[in-house]
């Protein structure tokens, strides 16, 4: 299971990232969400939607183990293990993976939780295999 | 048969229904809506099978008709 | 403070000082936020008769408690000052993404105070606040600046800005955000170009805290369900509010050659789906919104984009002026977006201006040889420029109607539709006495947005002049602003259908604070009577007779379209006017009686 977006639909609101802060991290915080809104305006005049495809990459290069995955597959960052080496940053293909000192102490990534789908008024963002 | 599908705050005019069902073919939706008492100027946009259509458009056989009301404006 | 950003930031732009104090809990509970908070700085700290141009002016600039949260349309911005347009009250309500970030900084209001010796632009990331010199951008138009400021700052900046339209003191100029969202109506850009404030760039990474998270988060997200399972949901998000276009040219409402009729007998071509078809490329939302109303725009016979038009840009500068092609709408849209001027009260002003030349009021000689009838595109886009500019004819046309009909005179007052000196926006009532009542009394001049009802006069009668219509109008008044002082958009609950008590128990579980809408209603009528009570206070005599309708509208019927030959009789003009004052608890000439203040709290303010 993966999230998957259609740019083409997206308007560019944001709400997909105060969904998502809240739940990575019971705040209202969009800048500590693991999705990308990328306004590309005023020309062309379009949103591009980066997300996590869960290709693994992130985990494969994780020194700590600290990004694992779920039952069902999902991979995600367990906090109390990551050491900010920033290792995972470098490899994500979607530039999803946030290590940002300022914000958090631990690097953070999607977990699947499916709320920015919730919230998303134009249906841009699904959840299949 | 047509098919009328109405919006949220029209189903007052249709008995609590969002959607009935009439024998309207060759009408044009101005005088469909008159059929089922539904005043033409609470409605600020007309469907026909998807595509937006004027009140004076004439209305076919199993054609598939939304009705937006008007609500709040700006 | 819950649901808050907690501060109150003071710029001094006369002494550059710059202060950052608590937002008062007392001001947060009785005001509670957006255009209550602008309200209440407005009237006790603007001094009576201070000059709207001059240091004494203020401009506030407010998020609400909803603003930057998990609820559909958490995303507007008042901006309240003293109108350089009109002499009293102005209030304009900005989206975009701009109060969201303002709350991710720890701001709630910030306070601009004295004029700048040179052209700046403020600078806020959290708490590090500063005033930056801008005098490289001065003179250039809103896009490039927000542009070049992102750029240069990060794109995570949010960023504000005045057009050369505020920089040169046009009335009615406005405040640019993320490419083509306005804080457009009473020159709250003027005031902000007399401070010479050029931008605001904000960037915030605080987390707002909220009262009840779980409760907060599940009632948010029922209210993002609800809005998704709406029936005008599809519609809305296709055409935003230029569905209406097409009714209003049905209804007699579409604003025609300055308001002389409510139909165009080409306004098909302006309709949403044609629109839709011709020019739209992406829907843009506000931020958090479901429902983005928001239509960007390529014209290929211009080369260039625009977000909009949207239904007032539609109606104003359009249908108002003879226009029928959509892309040269959107082309007119696109240059007062850039030179920073209201689309709206440009709009009216042209109107006018093409009566006049129509009527040998104005010769060729006054437009600078431009042929300024009703239809012509070229003399439209180049008289933007001119009101800008403050150039020749566009010099008078940049104070508004109500000015610019004082200044040619020759009966041109007779059609110069305002109310209060602001321009009217686009609904022609001739015959809509709730609208024509709403027009009449809205708090900040002709502006629709506060009690739109057409629909409602359609269902009553549209000219029946009765207490129910009024009662209407007042409820409408006192509930719709209550969006803006919550710091959201009002157009899911209008738009959508969506039931109005699901945004009870996210407010609660925002600030902690449990408020019905029957006690947030009557913040909405303090509000009311506290920005009536600030037009009193600075112009001299105010009272009844400001407000009162363009004469068009009660002695001129149209000569075409829908409303042929209908027309408001002026004693039910004065009949609306007495109802209200009555159900308002305001005396024969509009003043708030010292009984109404009480109840409403307002006693030690106006004293």
């Amino acid at each position: 299971m993966r999230l998957y977006a259609d740019d083409t639909k997206c308007c560019g609101c944001r709400a997909c990232l105060v969904a998502c802060s809240l739940n990575l991290f019971k705040e209202n915080n969009p800048k500590k969400a693991a999705l990308l809104i990328d306004a590309r305006f005023p020309e062309p005049g379009e949103f591009k939607i980066k997300v996590c495809t869960q290709c693994g990459e992130c985990a494969k290069v994780c020194p700590t183990g600290a990004i694992r995955q779920t039952d069902q597959g999902t991979y995600y960052v367990e906090f109390s293990e990551c050491i900010m080496c920033g290792a995972c940053e470098s490899v994500c293909p979607e530039g999803v993976m946030f290590v940002r000192d300022a914000l958090a102490s631990s690097a953070w990534k999607c977990n699947l939780c499916g709320d920015c789908v919730a919230v998303c008024g134009t249906s841009a963002l699904s959840i299949a295999e | 048969m047509i098919t009328i599908k109405a919006s949220g705050p029209l189903k007052s005019y249709l008995n609590g229904s969002s959607q009935v069902d009439v024998e309207a073919a060759g009408l044009s939706v101005f005088e469909t809506l008159k059929l089922i008492n539904i005043p033409a100027e609470m409605i600020a946009l007309v469907l026909i099978n998807d595509q937006p259509a004027a009140k004076d458009t004439i209305l076919k056989d199993h054609d598939f008709v939304q009705i937006l009301a008007v609500i709040g404006g700006g | 403070m819950n649901g808050y950003g907690g501060n109150i930031l003071r710029v001094n732009l006369t002494t550059g000082k710059i202060t950052r104090e608590p937002t008062p809990v007392d001001l947060a509970r009785d005001f509670i936020g957006g255009r209550g908070f602008g309200a209440y700085f407005l009237y006790t700290e603007v001094p009576a008769h201070a000059d709207p141009l001059g240091p004494e002016n203020k401009l506030i600039i407010s998020s609400g408690p909803i603003s930057g949260l998990l609820v559909p349309g958490a995303g507007k911005c008042d901006f309240t000052t003293k109108s350089p347009l009109t002499g009293g009250y102005a209030s304009s309500s900005l989206g975009g993404m701009l109060t969201a970030e303002l709350k991710y900084a720890g701001v709630d209001s910030i306070i601009l105070e004295g004029i700048s010796p040179h052209p700046v632009y403020l600078f806020i990331e959290n708490e590090k606040v500063e005033l930056r010199d801008a005098s490289a951008y001065w003179g250039q138009g809103c896009i490039t600046v927000e542009k070049a400021l992102k750029t240069q700052l990060g794109e995570e900046f949010q960023v504000a800005v005045i057009g050369p339209g505020g920089e040169n003191g046009v009335s009615y100029a406005c405040i640019n955000h993320d490419y083509g969202r306005e804080a457009g109506r009473g020159g709250v850009g003027t005031v902000m170009g007399a401070k010479k404030l050029k931008a605001i760039a904000i960037r915030g990474t605080h987390s707002i805290p909220v009262a009840d998270l779980d409760a907060y988060r599940q009632s948010g997200m029922a209210l993002f369900k609800a809005c998704k399972e709406s029936d005008g949901l599809k519609p809305w998000q296709t055409y935003g509010t230029t569905i209406v276009t097409s009714w209003c040219d049905e209804v007699g409402a579409l604003p025609t050659r300055n308001f002389s009729a409510g139909s165009f007998e080409k306004g098909a071509s302006l309709y949403g789906p044609v629109m839709r078809e011709q020019i739209v490329i992406t829907d843009k939302g506000c931020f958090g919104c479901p429902s983005p109303c928001g239509k960007y725009s390529r014209m290929k016979r211009y080369g260039t984009y625009v977000e909009g038009p949207e239904y007032e840009t539609i109606g104003m500068l359009g249908s108002n002026v003879g226009i029928s092609d959509i892309q040269d709408v959107a082309q007119a849209n696109l240059l007062c977006d850039d030179l920073g001027i209201d689309t709206i009260s440009t709009g009216g002003a042209i109107g006018w201006a093409m009566e006049c030349f129509e009527k040998g009021i104005l010769t060729l000689e006054d437009t600078g040889g431009l042929e300024l009838r009703f239809g012509n595109v070229d003399a439209t886009l180049k008289l933007i420029g001119m009101i800008a500019r403050r150039e020749g004819l566009g010099a008078i046309l940049s104070q508004g109607v109500k000015k610019a009909s004082q200044v040619i005179g020759k009966g041109s007052e007779k059609f110069a539709i305002h109310v209060k000196g602001m321009e009217q926006s686009a609904y022609a009532t001739h015959n809509a006495t709730a609208m024509l009542l709403a027009y009449m009394t809205s708090d900040v001049g002709a502006h629709h947005n506060r009690s739109w009802a057409i629909t409602y006069d359609l269902q009553v009668g549209r000219d029946q002049v009765v207490p129910e219509k009024v009662a209407r109008i007042i409820w409408l008044q006192n509930f719709r602003p209550m969006f803006d002082v919550l710091g959201a958009c009002r157009l899911q609950w209008v738009e959508l259908s969506i039931d109005r008590e699901l945004y009870v128990p996210v407010l609660a579980a925002i600030t902690g604070i449990h408020r019905s809408w029957q006690d947030l209603e009557k913040v909405g009528a303090r509000i009311w009577n506290l920005t009536r009570m600030f037009w009193i206070r600075e112009i001299e005599g105010f009272g009844r007779a400001w407000d009162l309708p363009s004469p068009r509208f009660y002695e001129e019927p149209p000569v075409t379209g829908v409303t042929k030959g209908q027309i408001t009789r002026f004693e039910d003009v004065q009949r609306l006017l007495d109802m209200y004052y009555e159900q308002r608890g305001w005396d024969a000439n509009g003043i708030p009686t010292p009984e109404t203040l009480a109840n409403l709290g307002l006693k030690s303010i106006i004293d």
